[in-house]
């Protein structure tokens, strides 16, 4: 044979692979007895049915992540620790809140094709980068406490078209806090601070474009370094614009120094301060000594009151299951995810008389994004057409004690805004 | 007539020369700018001036730490930052009861200075620990080991603390006489700004007896200017670079109880940024030279408190805070190329040279 045609042949056979492989990711994948554009989860008869995780579990925001993780083994629990027929079992994986973290969270959680669907993460910085991993895998997410308005804006690109958010979105938040600020308030010139993080100033963009549209003036827009501590100089550049009240939704770190020191400034003595839940918890009552009297947070209403009606029972299965009460507010979010997701699967699997069960991804991304007033402990859920899942029920909140053994969010600090719900 | 000389004229002196008319016309620009929309009054000025030089005071007191050491072992003790995390850390569990007590609000002064010999004490010894591990076996090479154990050295403290007290932050107490208005010239000011800066100047003052008029002082010197020489003669090098780490040591500590009592919280990172600013203003004034440190500190201090206000607000530029780090270092950049000895200049190497 001459070596010209053996080139030829193998030429035009790795032509018709190529071809082959390349159409073959238009086709439909068939498993047993379901058919999905993207992959089938098959489970044996006995085998677990896999839930990732992916949360930040440690550092200084351990909290957060490990408030949320509990809220979906608690959601678990309740639902007997088996769906569909098949022992729960959590994959669970620590994003550190950061990017670098979510995308190491999400490789290793995608490696694994036994993952029906992920839950996660906290923090909008590691969920961006995770999101289109999992989905490239074919694992659909429910980001839990990420509320970040890109990662559901109309323009999220394909790569997103996994993910769901079971928790509110900073555009809802903005737009209340304008409007509270304005109409109930009175408030007519504002002064904003961001520390340049994502959170901080997207919230602040939608403050200003809502307050400027109700007839309110933004007399002071400005930022600061993450790791700044002297806030006076700003502090006095605010004060010679005057302004009502200054907006700074920034975390702990920033929002304690500001706290601290904005009554060494003159004319900044009796002009409000408001904060966002980026710095709600015992460590900003630590930070800001007794200067927190008084300081005031937009946040989601956090009481057992405003949840929904299974909250309660949420809470003291949370207690018996961890030995403490909630140690964050993101506990029903995580619970909310994981309904979701068991509902969804519920919907979707079919299992076979000898106990096996296929799981269609698309299908079952497709009834994630289709639930419908379902009842969660944080409310009732309705999911959009980009994903935004979360319940908002907005509430201003105010610290009456400066005593970080007092936090008891109702109490301290004590909701100011609405009086009911 | 001067043909010669131009012709020896390169593209990089012109582009220097650009980047200096560029960046002082930037500065002017900036300040008319300001001057022109008269945003604030004349008790702001003097506010903002007093926040830098109450900054500045702590940046001088950490900055004589890393010129000292430099100035004897041609060393960059990058720990150094941490060290006087560690006095300030260690502090707060002696300040947080005596405040608790009532003894801090009664008997202030000597609260203060009980408070500032544990901060001096743990500083000075942590600063030995350091010198003994990491530097002394690396006295001799040279290489860039001894700079990498430095930067090993501040990592292992600030994890040592996050490991033994966590990572959150805790808050300093208040003090009533700290939190109360002194009037000045018909400016007021918190009272703890003036505490800040006369301490550290005191200080500062002892500093430059004991390096000047002891026969210690006088040891230290003689090692900086030549280590086998100073040796030869009798001096026992070791010794002195003890004290010579014992001495920046307490001096960070006093910055690191002045901070806390500035900005009240303390927690395992807060050394790192102090450190690096410091640094630099040891670097503006001129490494090596302890006065220079000292107008350094202030010098980085006011400006940071300055800047944004006086040029980037002139030239129209948005959040200008956010920009105030870029001043630091682009201060820090152009000494560096325009006058690397520093502001005072490094006084030891010229000699030398």
């Amino acid at each position: 044979m001459k070596p010209s045609f053996l080139l030829k042949s193998l030429a035009a056979a790795s032509i018709v692979a190529v071809g082959a492989l390349a159409s073959s990711a238009a086709w439909a994948v068939k498993v047993g007895p379901v058919e999905d554009p993207i992959r089938v989860v098959k489970i044996p008869k006995g085998a677990p049915i896999v839930i990732a995780t992916y949360h930040v579990i440690s550092g200084a925001d351990t909290a957060l992540g490990l408030d949320t993780q509990r809220g979906a083994v608690v959601a678990a629990d309740d639902l007997g620790n088996t769906l569909v027929g098949h022992p729960i079992k959590f994959m669970h994986e620590d994003d550190g809140c950061n990017a670098e973290g979510g995308q190491t969270a999400a490789t290793k959680i995608a490696a694994n094709q036994q993952v029906v669907a992920a839950l996660g993460g906290a923090c909008s910085s590691a969920t961006r980068p995770a999101a289109p991993i999992l989905w490239k895998a074919g694992i659909p997410d429910v980001a839990t406490a990420a509320s970040s308005p890109v990662l559901t804006a109309p323009d999220r690109g394909p790569s997103y078209d996994g993910l769901v958010r079971i928790v509110y979105n900073d555009l809802w938040a903005g737009r209340e806090v304008a409007n509270w600020a304005y109409k109930v308030r009175g408030y007519k010139k504002a002064a904003t601070i961001h520390d340049g993080s994502p959170y901080a100033e997207k919230l602040v963009r939608v403050f200003q474009e809502n307050f400027k549209k109700l007839g309110g003036e933004v007399v002071s827009d400005e930022a600061v370094a993450p790791n700044d501590t002297d806030m006076r100089p700003v502090l006095t550049k605010i004060a010679t614009a005057k302004p009502d009240f200054i907006y700074a939704p920034t975390f702990v770190g920033v929002t304690s120094y500001l706290i601290r020191q904005k009554k060494e400034i003159p004319g900044l003595e009796k002009v409000a301060l408001v904060g966002s839940d980026a710095s709600m918890g015992a460590q900003l009552m630590e930070a800001s000594g007794k200067d927190l009297l008084g300081f005031e947070i937009s946040t989601t209403a956090m009481e057992p009151e405003a949840q929904g009606p299974g909250y309660k029972a949420m809470r003291e299965k949370y207690k018996k299951l961890f030995g403490e009460y909630p140690i964050q507010g993101f506990h029903g979010n995580g619970y909310d995810a994981m309904m979701l997701v068991a509902n969804a699967i519920k919907k979707v699997a079919v299992t076979e008389k000898d106990g096996t069960t296929y799981i269609p991804i698309k299908a079952l991304r497709d009834a994630m994004f289709a639930t419908k007033n379902m009842q969660g402990v944080t409310g009732k859920i309705t999911c959009d057409q980009y994903g935004d899942c979360g319940v908002y029920n907005f509430a201003i909140y105010q610290y009456t004690n400066p005593d970080p053994k007092t936090l008891e969010p109702g109490k301290n600090p004590k909701r100011i805004y609405p009086e009911k719900f | 007539m001067n043909l010669e000389r131009l012709k020896q004229v390169t593209y990089v002196d012109v582009t220097l020369w650009l980047m200096r008319a560029i960046i002082i016309l930037l500065v002017i620009a900036g300040t008319i700018g300001t001057v022109i929309k008269d945003r604030y009054t004349t008790e702001q000025w003097v506010s903002m001036v007093m926040f830098g030089l109450t900054i500045g005071g702590i940046y001088a007191l950490i900055a004589l730490g890393y010129t000292m050491v430099y100035g004897i072992l041609r060393l960059i003790n990058f720990a150094h930052g941490d060290i006087f995390m560690t006095g300030a850390f260690t502090a707060y569990f002696v300040a947080a009861p005596l405040a608790k007590s009532g003894f801090l609000d009664e008997y202030l002064i000597v609260g203060m200075i009980i408070i500032s010999l544990v901060a001096m004490t743990v500083c000075s010894c942590i600063a030995l620990i350091v010198e003994r591990i990491c530097y002394r076996p690396f006295r001799s090479v040279r290489s860039l080991a001894p700079l990498i154990c430095a930067i090993g050295a501040s990592f292992f403290l600030q994890h040592a603390f996050r490991g033994m007290y966590g990572s959150s932050v805790r808050a300093y107490p208040d003090v009533k006489f700290f939190d109360t208005v002194v009037s000045i010239m018909g400016f007021n000011f918190p009272r703890i700004q003036f505490v800040v800066v006369i301490a550290a100047l005191a200080a500062m003052y002892t500093l430059y007896l004991i390096v000047n008029k002891t026969k210690m002082g006088t040891a230290m010197r003689a090692v900086s200017e030549d280590r086998d020489a100073a040796a030869l003669m009798g001096i026992d090098v070791n010794k002195v670079i003890i004290f010579t780490f014992i001495l920046g040591g307490s001096m960070a500590g006093i910055g690191g109880v002045l901070y806390a009592f500035v900005f009240k919280q303390v927690y395992f990172f807060m050394g790192f940024f102090p450190g690096i600013k410091a640094f630099s203003a040891a670097v503006l004034g001129g490494i090596g030279n302890v006065p220079g440190a000292m107008l350094g500190g202030f010098f980085l201090g006011v400006v940071e408190s300055l800047g944004p206000a006086l040029f980037l607000d002139g030239l129209g530029i948005v959040a200008p805070y956010q920009l105030r780090d870029l001043i630091a270092f682009t201060m820090l950049v152009m000494v560096l190329i325009f006058r690397p000895q520093g502001i005072l200049g490094e006084r030891l190497a010229r000699q030398r040279a």
